[in-house]
């Protein structure tokens, strides 16, 4: 049997769509709040995780493959291959801050205060540019941060920048863009060599197709 | 229930084993050096720690960072090893260049590196296995991957595959690129995690012939059986050569009957300021991460005087008792009342006698004996009961 997890959240329709557009059953994965959805038919068991979930799954083995977005794999920062990007899930990871940050007046500053949910990320960032930050790690509504003070700067996914905006925000600088992608664990490559192929092929075709379709 | 007498902490990345943990631990390890010795190769113990600046020898940015170091009273710098095939290939530089080769050797210990916690990654790790010595043949590789296979066999897991790469390929193939440190990082890393668009984006932004930019852009897919091997663009007679040496290998180890345990890889890149041929990696059956991995180093013993070639692998100990199922037991054959000539004859046969020295009456006994799972009671007035 192959275990494909795959991300809650935003990339979840379209990654059950993909599949169920290559004949897989997902029905259950819809209708309830299950976790493992089985396709006895085609083998195969999908895992719905949290996405910064989804690497480790994938790392540890406790799934053969998953489809996650590009920024929660580089904050979990695991070993395993990743040999396609989809289309879908587009956002860019940003550093946000108010207004008055603009025209880089914050990389003059000593000691920013940056919240995010992308702490390993974050830091790499920071460091890479010499400048001091303490980051704090939030969990959920990063924008609120420097409303009330707890932060300076935020370091967060944007997909329209709305939110941004409706919270008084502006882009500071753009760390990556970000799309879904499909990764594999390791063992799983070298142990099923035929059914990871397969699985690939038949992922990459569908993004073929559309491409053809224009 | 822990003990909040005894909250006594323990750093990351250690383990205390006992009971059983300990005999499946020293089961692992005996299966596999064994195995090691009945091929040829003989132990070699180097000290746990030594001078710094030996072990960072070609140790590569990255392991460099990794060594636990700390400082002796005349201030210079000590490490910890964290691997054994630094200081075998030291000893075999400065003492043992000049003996009839090859040299076998293999190893079991611990071994020791600051790491973020990652799937199956300990800071202290025990580590066995083998360094061969002095062949630069297509035997010698076949030898260690047939070992590697054989012994994994030994500690009781079967159902395995291994990885086969050659760093030649690559090396072959970017040869005279000319790429910045940055670009020949973000290429390899592109490349060893089969990340194809970020690849082909990489490609993009450096300048390239096209033969070699077809050569590279495909490797991701480069991976199965032999026909991986078929499908490989070779730039130059170098290139060329790693592929007919890694087609060598896989006719070598149809000779142990264990070519269809292979899976070619030619993406696979770890390691490179290191490894200079054939790279492998094992994975067994429930297990996400490789239990195995070594290639060949023909460049480090050079490091410490003589060019020797080499080739060799490490077993991961934990994570071989991490994918075996079978059980090891610790249980004694007999708990005797008391101390007399049976017990020592017992023993003398090999067998596991334990003796009551805490004075327990008859009841107390069998209930201990039920606790410890032995096979036997032996009573004072000689009655022996066997418990079920």
């Amino acid at each position: 049997m192959m275990k494909i997890a795959l991300a809650k959240g935003r990339l979840l329709d379209p990654s059950i769509k993909l599949f169920e557009s290559l004949g897989y059953d997902l029905r259950g994965a819809r209708d309830s709040r299950k976790l493992v959805i089985d396709d006895a038919a085609h083998g195969a068991r999908f895992l719905i995780a949290k996405p910064m979930d989804v690497p480790i799954y994938v790392e540890y083995g406790a799934a053969d493959a998953g489809i996650v977005g590009q920024d929660a794999l580089r904050e979990g920062s695991v070993n395993v291959y990743e040999p396609l990007v989809l289309d879908y899930g587009h956002c860019r990871l940003v550093v946000a801050g108010k207004p008055e940050y603009q025209n880089a007046e914050w990389r003059l500053l000593a000691g920013l205060r940056v919240a995010t949910k992308y702490p390993r990320v974050t830091r790499q960032y920071f460091t890479a540019r010499g400048l001091s930050s303490e980051i704090i790690e939030v969990y959920g509504s990063v924008e609120l941060a420097p409303m009330v003070g707890l932060a300076d700067l935020i370091v967060d996914v944007v997909d329209t920048g709305r939110t941004l905006r409706e919270n008084g925000l502006v882009e500071l600088d753009e760390i990556f863009k970000s799309q879904a992608a499909f990764i594999v664990n390791r063992a799983a490559h070298t142990l099923r060599v035929d059914e990871i192929r397969g699985l690939i092929e038949k992922i990459d075709g569908t993004r073929t197709n559309a491409d053809e379709r224009g | 229930m822990i003990s909040h007498l005894f909250d006594q902490q323990l750093p990351h990345g250690v383990a205390d084993l006992f009971f059983n943990d300990a005999a499946r631990k020293r089961a692992v390890e005996h299966a596999l050096a064994d195995t090691f010795a009945r091929w040829g190769y003989s132990e070699i113990i180097p000290p746990m720690f030594e001078y710094y600046e030996s072990l960072a020898a070609e140790a590569g940015p990255q392991l460099r960072e990794e060594m636990y170091r700390f400082f002796d009273r005349d201030g210079r710098t000590l490490a910890l090893r964290a691997d054994f095939t630094i200081p075998t290939a030291r000893i075999v530089g400065t003492k043992l260049f000049d003996r009839a080769m090859p040299l076998r050797f293999f190893y079991v210990g611990s071994a020791f590196r600051y790491e973020e916690p990652q799937a199956g990654v300990r800071r202290e790790f025990t580590q066995a296995g083998i360094e061969l010595i002095g062949a630069k043949t297509a035997d010698a590789d076949a030898e260690a991957i047939a070992l590697a296979m054989t012994a994994l066999r030994a500690a009781g897991l079967d159902e395995f595959r291994f990885t086969l790469g050659n760093a030649a390929y690559l090396q072959a193939t970017t040869r005279d690129l000319a790429l910045s440190e940055a670009d020949d990082l973000a290429l390899r890393e592109a490349i060893r995690r089969k990340n194809s668009p970020a690849l082909a984006q990489r490609l993009d932004s450096i300048t390239l012939d096209s033969a070699r930019k077809r050569a590279l852009a495909q490797l991701p897919m480069l991976w199965g059986g032999v026909d991986a091997l078929d499908r490989a663009i070779c730039v130059n007679d170098e290139a060329r050569a790693a592929i007919e040496h890694l087609r060598d290998v896989v006719a070598r180890l149809a000779q142990f009957g264990l070519q269809d345990f292979v899976t070619l890889d030619l993406a696979e890149n770890r390691g490179m300021e290191y490894y200079t041929g054939v790279l492998f990696e094992g994975f067994v059956q429930g297990l996400g991460f490789a239990v195995a991995s070594g290639g060949r180093y023909d460049n480090l013993i050079a490091h410490f005087g003589r060019s020797i070639p080499a080739v060799g692998f490490a077993i991961g100990v934990e994570r071989v008792m991490m994918a075996r199922k079978a059980r090891v037991t610790i249980a004694p054959d007999v708990i005797a009342q008391q101390y007399d000539p049976r017990v020592e004859k017992a023993r003398a046969r090999g067998r596991i006698v334990e003796v009551d020295i805490l004075d327990r009456d008859d009841a107390a006994l069998r209930e201990y004996a039920r606790i410890r799972d032995a096979r036997e009671i032996w009573w004072r007035d000689g009655r022996v009961e066997i418990r079920q």
